[in-house]
């Protein structure tokens, strides 16, 4: 997804000299031929998270489009007042972009997890918020929303999924509806395997890759099911629940720090977010819908 | 005292007075900074978003009562608009909200924030440009320099050079009871930037330090007093640090003010 998020801002870059990069010492050589073309919209800024968003608040303020990037945690759970205020009250547009969603830096601890980013932008007044899932949602994504008057969030992966879907903002994708009374709601890279854990279940599958604004239309279509909410970040469940009444049932993250190293795949197993797991709650749910009837 | 800077101060008390709001005695250190500022900058009270105009942040935005009776003094607005000051749907709040005042650039209350944007705004002028850029200056506080962003700010505005940057700080002592920062200007200067220290209640001096050429960013460390022009302010600055005057009191304080009793 970053080699995605560098193609598509280098030619946006090259379309638009209002486009700006300001990075916090990451992915500073992935875009090695956006600096040789544009030396003058690109600041490899420093590890400083905090003023790598009030800067680019500033550049915002003065009618660029500004697109900040650095780690997931470091730049979201420590900058979250400079987004909050500088970005978000200021109302001074800019798009914030991340790597290393939830587990992608499995093996460096909990110190490089990220679980709230999500869910804390997404309270934000202004802002909207996009987990992406392939890189055509990142490519897609990016042009449609990175020059409007609002503060963005693109959160990008190591592990995209490689199924089609809606690219439209703001919009979900039916990926399985077969008129169940189970429905797995799910966002992001963890498609991948949800995909494979329920392909063969009588359960309606429905997908979003924008948390904020999430697709409630799309939402009450399926009000009358059970929801399973399978997610790797808060932020879905949440978003989800704006539609009230409706009988959702969690499978996400534990109230713990998943320190345990390894790789994502690791963490997912363990915590019950890998294909088997995945199956397994959606079966139980199946099972559960079944005796009630 | 220059004439300008005692009527803000009066109005400083009215209005904290007639709202019951208002951080005085740090409004009262920052009166001749804030004129310097306005009586050098390019800027249009009429036109407060003139194309071209040079900008001014209050990073440290609890000193929004100063702020908005410069820029009244100054003719952005009328004194008699500020006296709203912190009421119900005021476009005047205790702390400055960018979408409601005329002349503010940024919306600024916790610290250590309006820095960050104003190095952005100042590197804003300069992509693309190669002639005459705006100038940029903010107005931070001592307190408000505890905050570590206030000084990843300064190191990246230095290390972009930037020539159009300009800070005031207000070195008003008023974390002498906490966390003091010792000779600010060597610790600016060490930092890379061009360091002026002045008095920061000489207003010729501040406006000459704003006029200095520089290659790099400027910081003019105005040496200031907490409630400069009224000694029972100065005098009591916790006291007084958040706090308006009762009837009895705003008629000695404007009295010491206008006696020149500083």
């Amino acid at each position: 997804m970053r080699a995605t998020f560098r193609n598509t801002v280098t030619e946006l870059a090259g379309q638009d000299d209002k486009v700006v990069v300001v990075l916090g010492d990451i992915s500073v050589y992935m875009f090695k031929d956006y600096w040789e073309r544009h030396p003058d919209r690109f600041y490899n800024m420093g590890i400083c998270e905090n003023t790598l968003i009030s800067v680019g608040a500033g550049l915002g303020s003065q009618g660029y489009r500004t697109f900040v990037h650095t780690i997931c945690p470091f730049l979201t759970d420590r900058s979250i007042e400079q987004i909050k205020l500088d970005m978000c009250y200021n109302n001074f547009p800019g798009n914030i972009v991340t790597c290393g969603a939830t587990f992608d830096y499995a093996w460096d601890g909990a110190t490089h997890h990220a679980y709230t980013d999500l869910a804390v932008l997404r309270m934000l007044p202004g802002m909207e918020v996009i987990q992406c899932g392939s890189k055509k949602e990142v490519d897609a994504l990016l042009r449609s929303q990175y020059n409007n008057d609002h503060q963005t969030y693109f959160r990008l992966s190591d592990h995209p999924h490689t199924i089609d879907t809606n690219l439209e903002f703001g919009k979900g994708t039916v990926l399985k509806n077969e008129g169940s009374p189970v429905t797995i709601m799910t966002a992001g890279p963890i498609l991948t395997n949800v995909m494979e854990a329920v392909r063969d279940l009588p359960v309606n599958l429905v997908y979003f890759h924008t948390l904020k604004p999430i697709d409630k239309d799309l939402i009450r279509q399926f009000r009358d099911t059970e929801i399973l909410v399978v997610h790797d970040a808060y932020g879905l469940y949440e978003a989800i629940s704006e539609v009230p009444a409706l009988r959702m049932h969690y499978h996400g993250l534990p109230d713990a720090f998943c320190g345990w190293y390894g790789t994502v795949h690791d963490i997912r197993k363990r915590i019950g977010l890998d294909p088997a797991g995945i199956r397994a709650a959606a079966m139980a749910l199946i099972q559960d819908r079944s005796q009630a009837a | 005292m220059d004439a300008i800077c005692e009527k803000i101060r009066s109005e400083i008390l009215n209005i904290s007075h007639k709202s019951g709001h208002g951080h005085i005695p740090t409004s009262f250190s920052i009166v001749e900074m804030l004129v310097a500022v306005y009586q050098t900058m390019n800027h249009d009270p009429k036109r407060p978003n003139m194309p071209d105009r040079d900008l001014f942040v209050l990073s440290k935005g609890h000193a929004s009562l100063g702020f908005y009776c410069s820029l009244a003094a100054h003719g952005y607005f009328n004194f008699e608009d500020v006296y709203a000051f912190g009421a119900f749907d005021s476009n005047f709040g205790c702390h400055p909200d960018r979408t409601k005042v005329p002349g503010a650039e940024a919306s600024t209350g916790s610290l250590g924030h309006g820095i960050g944007l104003a190095v952005g705004m100042a590197l804003g002028a300069r992509i693309g440009n190669s002639g005459k850029k705006r100038q940029v200056y903010t107005l931070i506080g001592d307190g408000e320099s505890n905050e570590g962003s206030v000084w990843e700010a300064i190191m990246v505005a230095t290390n972009l050079k930037l020539d159009n940057f300009t800070v005031l700080y207000d070195n008003n002592n008023s974390q002498g009871r906490c966390l003091p920062i010792p000779n600010p200007a060597e610790r600016f200067a060490a930092f890379g930037c061009q360091a002026i220290e002045v008095d920061g209640h000489d207003l010729a001096a501040v406006k000459r330090a704003l006029t200095v050429s520089t290659d790099r960013p400027r910081v003019v460390v105005c040496n200031t007093v907490k409630g400069y022009g009224c000694k029972t302010l100065s005098d009591n600055v916790y006291e007084w640090h958040r706090r308006a005057p009762k009837p009895d009191e705003l008629n000695m304080l404007l009295g010491e003010l206008h006696a020149g009793n500083v």
